[in-house]
């Protein structure tokens, strides 16, 4: 369990965190909701000791940080960087090659496999640049993958990419979750919270509410957070895209053969809907 | 006939005269050291940090020149003092005033270069400040020599540690803040390459032009390869070639070396911008 008591934290002159209590358990799959500046990134800095606090602790149990895994948001990236798709990823072995030791046979082979749960298998001499927003996003959580860690903190992981997208690595995160890693993404989409995450934490520099999603996600709780005029989003129903079947009803229909969509077990919303 | 003729042209004064051929070598051997890490500061999109830290260097060496005249020791290690001084001085006044680390850098490379200058022109003559600002690639004594072949050592074996995590940290350095305590050695360790590389790249070209050396090149192989292995290939042979056509351009013509190299760098760059592979306008 993730144990986080009396937290305060000032970051960049400015009161990022006041006072916040949560308990995390162990293999939960938790949201980490709020408006802009509600302190969401820092406290995923937070647990990861990046950011010393002004006062309480965090507790992370029998785990240490070299168990996280942290995904962070894409803005953050050098996309123009010269780096392949694999070497990229490769990164994600950090904690077992560290900067001297060659990249075994195994860890190319953990390599393949976590580029292939994200559906990115072939790509692995392509340069980064070249990847589309959503393909990005899938070699990030390639490489969280590699990591292999107890702990994933993802920093807004589902910005700017496509409803299939979404969907095909929210099933990568629950994959993650069967295995008993501890889950904690800040998400901007009230919907897909309300969808996806059991369990949800709502900051607005303060703990607003946490626990289980439906109790967090109030229309008097977001009102508190700041969400005054969004509260109804959060109970609208996620958009899922077109499952393989009607998309193929479509394509019969208009005629459109050449639209394709690459759809494996993972990436099928139907088996998502069914895996929960 | 004709060969005769290119023989001396190109070969023989390469082969003659010992000063051109300490000449070439110190171009060779700072080539192997600069380009990467010239590679590196562009990828970073630090070129202007490196231009900055190049005019820093002058004070230190100037202070080196005061105490011990023109002694190659002295002046080396007051110019590694003054960039290192000048690098952790710029980063924190970048973080803790409001002023942005581009304008302190400025803004301090500025004051290093007029203290420089107004040492060097109290104590020595004009062509001691000539010598410090342009270099004297063709008065390359032994210990010049060492000095450089021993930076380009230290370099290449420093860069071989650092390679990995200095590749991640330009790439995504959240992401390896979270795996590792290394992302302040990586970064002050290869500003560290920086000042070594301009205080080499300043006994040869002198301190106006020694980051000339690692950003053309880089900035060269940019344009032709979005791979950092080939990139780094390309830029190494963009300054052994130019150093070439630089030193025979001023042997033949009578001009000043370093600028000639330079220049002639330059219009590599310029013939890459426009028939370049990548992102050239006329390729586009």
């Amino acid at each position: 369990m993730i144990n986080i008591t009396d937290l305060s934290v000032t970051y960049k002159d400015l009161l990022a965190l006041d006072k916040l209590s949560i308990k995390i358990q162990t293999g939960s799959l938790t949201a980490i909701v709020g408006p802009n500046g509600a302190g969401k990134s820092t406290l995923l800095k937070s647990i990861m000791g990046q950011i010393k606090p002004d006062a309480g602790h965090i507790d992370l149990g029998k785990f240490s940080a070299k168990n996280i895994a942290y995904l962070p948001q894409s803005h953050q990236i050098d996309k123009s960087f010269p780096i392949t798709v694999g070497e990229f990823v490769s990164a994600g072995a950090w904690q077992r090659t560290s900067f001297w030791r060659l990249f075994s046979a195994t860890e190319k082979q953990l390599l393949s496999q976590a580029l292939a749960k994200v559906n990115l298998e072939g790509v692995e001499n392509r340069q980064i640049s070249a990847l589309s927003g959503g393909q990005f996003q899938r070699m990030l959580f390639a490489r969280m993958l590699l990591q292999d860690a107890d702990i994933l903190l993802l920093d807004e992981p589902f910005a700017a990419i496509d409803a299939q997208t979404t969907v095909d690595l929210m099933a990568v995160i629950h994959d993650c979750q069967k295995q008993g890693k501890t889950i904690i993404t800040v998400v901007h989409d009230l919907a897909l919270v309300s969808h996806f995450f059991p369990q949800a934490i709502l900051l607005a520099k303060q703990l607003i509410s946490s626990g289980e999603t439906e109790f967090v996600m109030t229309g008097e709780n977001l009102s508190k957070a700041g969400y005054q005029h969004l509260a109804y989003i959060a109970h609208k129903p996620y958009e899922l895209p077109p499952a393989n079947d009607d998309i193929e009803k479509q394509e019969e229909i208009s005629g459109a053969k050449e639209t394709t969509l690459n759809t494996s077990n993972c990436s099928n919303p139907a088996h998502y809907e069914e895996s929960k | 006939m004709m060969i005769n003729e290119l023989y001396s042209l190109f070969v023989e004064p390469f082969l003659e005269f010992s000063f051109m051929q300490r000449a070439w070598w110190g171009c060779i051997v700072l080539s192997i050291s600069a380009t990467p890490i010239g590679v590196f500061l562009t990828l970073r999109k630090m070129s202007l940090t490196g231009d900055a830290m190049a005019h820093a260097i002058l004070p230190g060496a100037a202070i080196g020149f005061l105490i011990a005249g023109v002694s190659i020791t002295a002046m080396t290690i007051g110019g590694i003092i003054a960039g290192c001084v000048v690098a952790i001085l710029a980063g924190i006044v970048a973080r803790h005033s409001h002023a942005e680390e581009d304008s302190s850098l400025a803004a301090f490379y500025l004051l290093s270069l007029a203290l420089g200058v107004l040492i060097i022109s109290a104590k020595g003559s004009n062509i001691d400040l000539l010598h410090v600002l342009f270099g004297s690639v063709l008065a390359l004594n032994n210990d010049a020599l060492i000095l450089l072949t021993a930076i380009a050592t230290i370099t290449l074996l420093t860069l071989a540690v650092l390679y990995r995590p200095l590749v991640i940290e330009c790439v995504d350095p959240a992401f390896f803040r979270s795996v590792s305590k290394l992302s302040p050695v990586a970064h002050f360790g290869f500003l560290l390459l920086v000042v070594l590389n301009l205080v080499a790249g300043f006994h040869a070209l002198g301190t106006l032009m020694a980051v000339g050396l690692m950003i053309l090149p880089a900035a060269v192989a940019r344009f032709w390869t979005d791979k950092l292995g080939t990139m780094l290939v390309i830029a190494f042979l963009t300054s052994v070639v130019s150093s070439y056509f630089g030193l025979f351009l001023s042997f033949h013509a009578s001009f000043a070396t370093s600028p000639a190299i330079i220049l002639v760098m330059g219009s590599i760059y310029i013939l890459s911008i426009l028939f370049g592979r990548r992102g050239a306008l006329l390729s586009n």
